[in-house]
Formats: structure tokens, C-alpha cells, sequence
């Protein structure tokens, strides 16, 4: 990816790896570029979480979920503005997401156009 | 009675020279005494007859030689001691008299010997072809005794196998052999003799007739061998499934001149067919149960695997019409989109075919199997179950694994059943929660699955229980999984078990035949 130090950043992490390309390919579709991760860890251990402005990650996943990356990052005071996608959230998990610090939460599958405005708004915070 | 003096004990051929010529001597002694002893009371001189007796008894018991002694030993006692006063031409004659009987006595000593030799040998001839005869007797009675000996061991054998013989004489149409085991089969009385063709077609059961009959018919026209299964009923009412073999032997002129054959009774061998469907069909049904019910808690899980590509394929579909709808379409990229909904689709349709497989009911189908796609097939299926207890599932499969004869939704199962007790297991346990699944090629035509995981391990002492029925560590289990899986492997001819502790977690071991027909 040629957009390393882009401060402008977005970064996807989902296990599912048909979700991972739909993301991008919807964010390359209105002008925006984004990296893609299979797992949290691989994020994780990528050090590109201090340059991304907006996050899209899936829940439920293998090893450390969602919800652990956003406790772990707030943690390492790195609070990057988060859009949770998962298929199967209740209320209480969406609190909790909501609460951490999370700027949407929405379901499988989700609506195009209010995941983009989410973008949007976290890249222009 | 003077005669009785010289019969001695008869020298046989054998008897010594000197007993041989001592009876020379001997009887001329007689003689010369006998006929002094009448002279001494003037009697009429006897010694001429005397003398030829006593040359005749050497001949005959001592042979020529001793005889030609007898006969010159009489000349000179008789010259000397008899009539001695005869003329020289008398005592000439009576001298002749005495060579012509010993030349007689030579004749008659050997016609006697070439007569005893001829009795030897006319002997000797019937003490030979009596011996024959007795061996050849011997020999008969005991190839009579070997024959019923065989007869009887066939009859036996006929009778523990249910097999019975049969010869049927094809220019007469008429039975020429039937074994007792035969006779016994259809119910006849051998006293009776052999039964009519139309008796015996009686005992046919009326639904097999006719196309045994054809095939019968056929045979015979074609002068092949022939196979007819059919049933019998006899006259108590007792079914029986029997089996005929024929086989066309002919004669010289090529004709067909008979057929031999055997007829089996199979009543057990169908019964046993049949249970062992019935058994199989329960097994299926069993094992169609445990599938419906682990399904059934897999749901939720599933649900999600299939929403998964779903998702994906809307996401993708509306960046395809993004990329349509600008004022300069992109159709490349919009292509490229298109291109990605057509996997999310497939993705989605696999998963639903390999659920409606499992819920699929039916019998056991022997197919082709990669092993390595069943397992594949079952982690894309427990992907979300496992996601669901933040578990990881990680393959090492070894290529080129030769493939498998077996049911594929079974085998899909035992995958199910283990993965999701291995789930099961780590679901409460901390740390690393891995599933891991291996497959290798094994020995004697073998290969092997592991399925591992880092859960609360199995129940001490309890590894055996582990796989009876109803046997469960579950708060909802049925206790039926492993029991099944066990079943399933083992009638894949391969086997199933837990491998001793490790340190941690639990793991099962299954193995399968490559190339054994492993349709027991």
C-alpha cells in the first residue's frame, strides 16, 4: 500500500476473508484506500494501529475478539475511532462497544451508505 | 511182506551220497539175506526177484547211480553165491536180464522226476494264482469299505452344509441322481425313488417358478451352466430359500447328455442378509438422529457462517453499482466487484449443500472419498461455532493422501462429532484455544486423522466409558456422539480411540483403510 504515514489511514480487520475484500472494494469505490488484517494480532503486530484514523472490525473472531483489540488499544492509548460490523450483536455487547469508545455498530449486513458516512466522519474528526 | 524191509525212510532228492548209495548196499544185502535164509530151508531159490526189487527200490528212492550199483552188486552176489553151476550163456542172459531192467528203471526214475517237477510246477502256478486271487479279494473289500467310508463323509458333509447333488439325464429328461440331502431338502421319501418332475416343481413356490423356469429353459437351450435362486415350500408349510447350480456335461458327439449339479439351502444365509439391513438401516437411522440433533445446536452457528457470505456479497453488490451509477462507469472495477459476489454466492451455497447433506437421511452410500476435503468441508461448517468460544482451528494435512472407500456424510459426521466435542471441551478453559486437526498417511495401508484441542481433557479414569452409550459430560449431551462415531469408523474397517493424556486437552485418533473393501 502506498499511503504508509497517510495520517488519513483506514484499517480493516476481519477473519472472513470474502468480508475483507467486500470492505475494501466498497471504501476503494468512494476514494478511500484501506489494509486489511485476517486477525487482531496481525494487527496488532503491524504497528500500522498508531497510523490508522478509522478502524472496521468484526467482533467475533478467532483468538483476541473486537471487543479485546479495542480494550487493548485504549489500553496502549491508542484510540482509534471504531466501527464494529458483526452478525450476530445484542444489545448489551453493542453498549459495551459503544461505551469503549466506538463510533458504530452494525449488523450483518449492514448498509452501505451509513458504514461510509461512519468513515467519513472518523477520518474528518 | 519181505518188501517191507527196504522201506526204510524214503531218501527224499536231497538225501546224502552215502545214505543215497548205502541203500545199494543195503537192500542187495537184504536181498542176498532173504534168499539164503531159503535156500537154508530149501525152498525154491528166489534171489533173481529178490535182487530186482532190491535194484528197483535204489532206483526209485536212491536214482540212477546208486541203482546202477544195486543192479552190479546183484551180478556179482548172484555169480558168486547163486546157481553158480549155470553155462556161461545162461548166466549171460540172466546178466542182460539185470542191464535191461536197470536201463528200464532209468527210464521210469526219470519219467517219475520230470513228473514231479511238472507237479512242482502246476503247484507252484495255483499257489500263486490263489495268493492273487485272496490279494485281489483284500483289495476289493477294501476299496468297498474306502467307497461307503467316502460315501458316508459326503453324505455328512452334505448334510452339515445343506448342500445336496443332484444328475439329471437330459435325452430322458429323468433324475439319475439324487443325494439324500436331496431327497431331505424338498421332503421326499428316498424310499419312494426318485420323484417326477412334476412332484418336485409342486414344491416350487408359485412366484419363482416361472422365472426360474425361464432361466432353467434357457440354459438348457444355450447348454450352459446355470444359477437359480428360488424358494421351496414344503408340504408342512416350511419356506426355504434355495440355491441350484447346474452344470452341462456331454457326450462324445458333443450333445448335451446331462447335467450335475448342487442345490444349497440358504434359508440362514438370507435370514442373516436381511437382520444384518436391518441393523444396518438402524445404524443409519441412529447416526441420521445424531446429526439432526448436533445440528440442531449448531444453528445459531451456522446461521452465521451462511450470513457471513452473505453479507459479503451485498457489500460487494452495492460497490458494483457504485462503480456503474458515476458519470464515467468503471466497468473494470465494477466487473471486478461482480467477480467477488460470485464467490460470496458459492460460498453460501456450499455451506447450505453441506447442511442439507447432513441432514440428508438415507442408507450407508459406498463412494470415493478424500478425507482431506471432508475435513475441510466440516471446518468452513464449525468455522462460526468455533469463532463463537474464540477458538482457532488449524489443519496440517498431508497431500497426496490416497482416498477412501466410504459414506461421505458419515464420515462428515465422526468430523462433526469430534470437532464439536473438542469445542465443547474449550469452551470454559483459559488461555490458548486451539482445535487442531492433522491428517498422514499411516501403516498397512492406513491413514490416520488426529483431531486435538487444549479443553478441560477427558474424565479420569473414565477413557473407556467415553465411548458407551449414554455417556455424557455434558449438561444437554445425549451421550450417543462418540458412540456413533466409534460405529461409523469401525464399519469403515478402520478404528477409533482416545490417545493417552497429554498434558493438556484431549485427543482422538481415528484410522481407515485405503484400499480394503470396507464393506464388511
Amino acid at each position: 500500500m502506498a499511503i504508509q504515514g497517510n495520517t488519513k489511514m483506514v484499517s480493516i480487520v476481519d477473519d472472513d476473508d470474502l468480508m475483507r475484500s467486500a470492505l475494501q472494494g466498497l471504501l476503494k469505490a468512494v476514494g478511500l484506500q484501506a489494509l486489511a488484517f485476517a486477525s487482531a494480532e496481525e494487527f496488532l503486530t503491524s504497528g500500522q494501529q498508531h497510523a490508522t484514523a478509522c478502524l472496521i472490525a468484526d467482533i467475533r473472531m478467532p483468538g483476541i475478539s473486537g471487543l479485546e483489540l479495542q480494550a487493548k488499544l485504549n489500553a496502549e492509548h491508542c484510540r482509534i475511532p471504531t466501527i464494529f460490523i458483526t452478525a450476530h450483536g445484542d444489545a448489551k455487547m453493542r453498549m459495551q462497544a459503544l461505551r469503549a469508545g466506538a463510533v458504530e455498530f452494525l449488523a450483518k449486513p449492514f448498509d452501505d451508505v451509513a458504514l461510509i458516512e461512519s468513515v467519513r466522519a472518523a477520518l474528518e474528526s | 511182506m519181505a518188501y517191507l524191509h527196504s522201506a526204510k525212510p524214503v531218501p527224499g532228492p536231497a538225501a546224502s551220497v552215502a545214505s543215497r548209495y548205502g541203500l545199494a548196499l543195503l537192500s542187495v544185502a537184504v536181498a542176498f539175506g532173504i534168499a539164503r535164509a531159503f535156500l537154508h530151508f530149501h525152498l525154491p531159490q528166489p534171489f533173481t526177484a529178490l535182487a530186482l526189487s532190491a535194484i528197483a527200490i535204489t532206483f526209485w528212492y536212491g536214482g540212477n547211480k546208486p541203482g546202477i550199483l544195486a543192479a552190479l552188486l546183484s551180478l556179482i552176489v548172484r555169480g558168486y553165491f547163486f546157481e553158480s553151476d549155470l553155462s556161461v550163456a545162461s548166466r549171460g542172459l540172466y546178466d542182460l536180464v539185470f542191464l535191461i531192467f536197470a536201463l528200464l528203471m532209468t527210464g521210469v526214475t526219470r519219467a517219475r522226476d520230470e513228473l514231479e517237477v511238472r507237479v512242482a510246477e502246476r503247484t507252484a502256478e495255483l499257489t500263486q494264482t490263489n495268493l492273487d486271487l485272496q490279494l485281489e479279494i483284500a483289495d476289493r473289500k477294501r476299496a468297498e469299505l474306502e467307497l461307503r467310508e467316502s460315501e458316508a463323509y459326503l453324505a455328512e458333509a452334505q448334510k452339515l452344509t445343506h448342500t445336496a447333488s443332484f444328475a439329471l439325464d437330459m435325452a430322458n429328461r429323468v433324475i439319475i441322481h439324487w443325494s439324500q440331502e436331496h431327497f431331505r431338502l424338498f421332503g421326499f421319501d428316498p424310499k419312494d425313488g426318485f420323484p417326477l418332475y412334476e412332484d418336485v416343481q409342486r414344491r416350487i413356490h408359485p412366484d419363482d417358478l416361472e422365472s426360474m423356469t425361464e432361466t432353467y429353459q434357457k440354459a438348457i437351450k444355450e447348454k450352459t451352466d446355470y444359477k437359480l435362486d428360488y424358494r421351496i415350500v414344503l408340504p408342512d408349510g416350511t419356506m426355504k430359500h434355495v440355491l441350484t447350480i447346474g452344470h452341462p456335461v456331454f457326450n462324445m458327439s458333443g450333445d448335451l447328455a446331462r447335467y450335475v449339479g448342487t442345490v444349497m439351502d440358504v434359508t440362514e444365509r438370507k435370514r442373516a442378509d436381511e437382520e444384518r439391513e436391518a441393523l444396518r438401516q438402524a445404524q443409519a437411522d441412529l447416526a441420521h438422529a445424531n446429526r439432526v440433533t448436533t445440528m440442531g445446536e449448531l444453528t445459531a452457528s451456522l446461521s452465521h457462517e451462511v450470513n457471513q457470505p452473505i453479507a459479503a456479497a451485498v457489500t460487494d453488490a452495492n460497490t458494483c453499482l457504485r462503480w456503474l451509477m458515476r458519470d464515467q462507469p468503471d466497468l473494470e472495477e465494477a466487473s471486478q466487484a461482480a467477480s467477488r459476489m460470485v464467490k460470496d454466492a458459492t460460498r453460501a451455497a456450499e455451506i447450505i449443500s453441506g447442511i442439507r447433506l447432513l441432514f440428508k437421511k438415507g442408507t450407508a452410500q459406498r463412494e470415493l472419498v478424500d478425507v482431506n476435503k471432508v475435513i475441510r468441508e466440516m471446518v468452513v461448517l464449525l468455522h462460526g461455532e468455533a469463532t463463537r468460544s474464540s477458538i482457532s482451528i488449524r489443519t496440517e494435512l498431508a497431500e497426496e493422501l490416497p482416498q477412501i472407500t466410504g459414506d461421505r456424510v458419515q464420515l462428515q459426521q465422526v468430523m462433526m462429532n469430534l470437532m464439536m466435542n473438542s469445542i465443547d471441551a474449550m469452551k470454559d478453559v483459559d488461555g490458548t484455544r486451539e482445535l487442531i486437526i492433522k491428517s498422514q498417511p499411516g501403516e498397512d495401508e492406513q491413514l490416520m486423522i488426529s483431531v486435538s484441542d487444549t479443553g478441560l481433557g477427558l474424565p479420569a479414569q473414565q477413557a473407556d466409558r467415553i465411548f458407551s452409550a449414554f455417556f455424557t459430560t455434558k449438561p444437554h449431551g445425549t451421550g450417543m456422539g462418540l458412540r456413533i462415531s466409534r460405529s461409523i469408523v469401525e464399519s469403515h474397517g478402520g478404528r477409533l480411540w482416545a490417545a493417552d493424556k497429554s498434558s493438556r486437552g484431549a485427543t482422538f485418533h481415528l484410522t481407515l483403510p485405503t484400499k480394503a473393501d470396507a464393506q464388511k
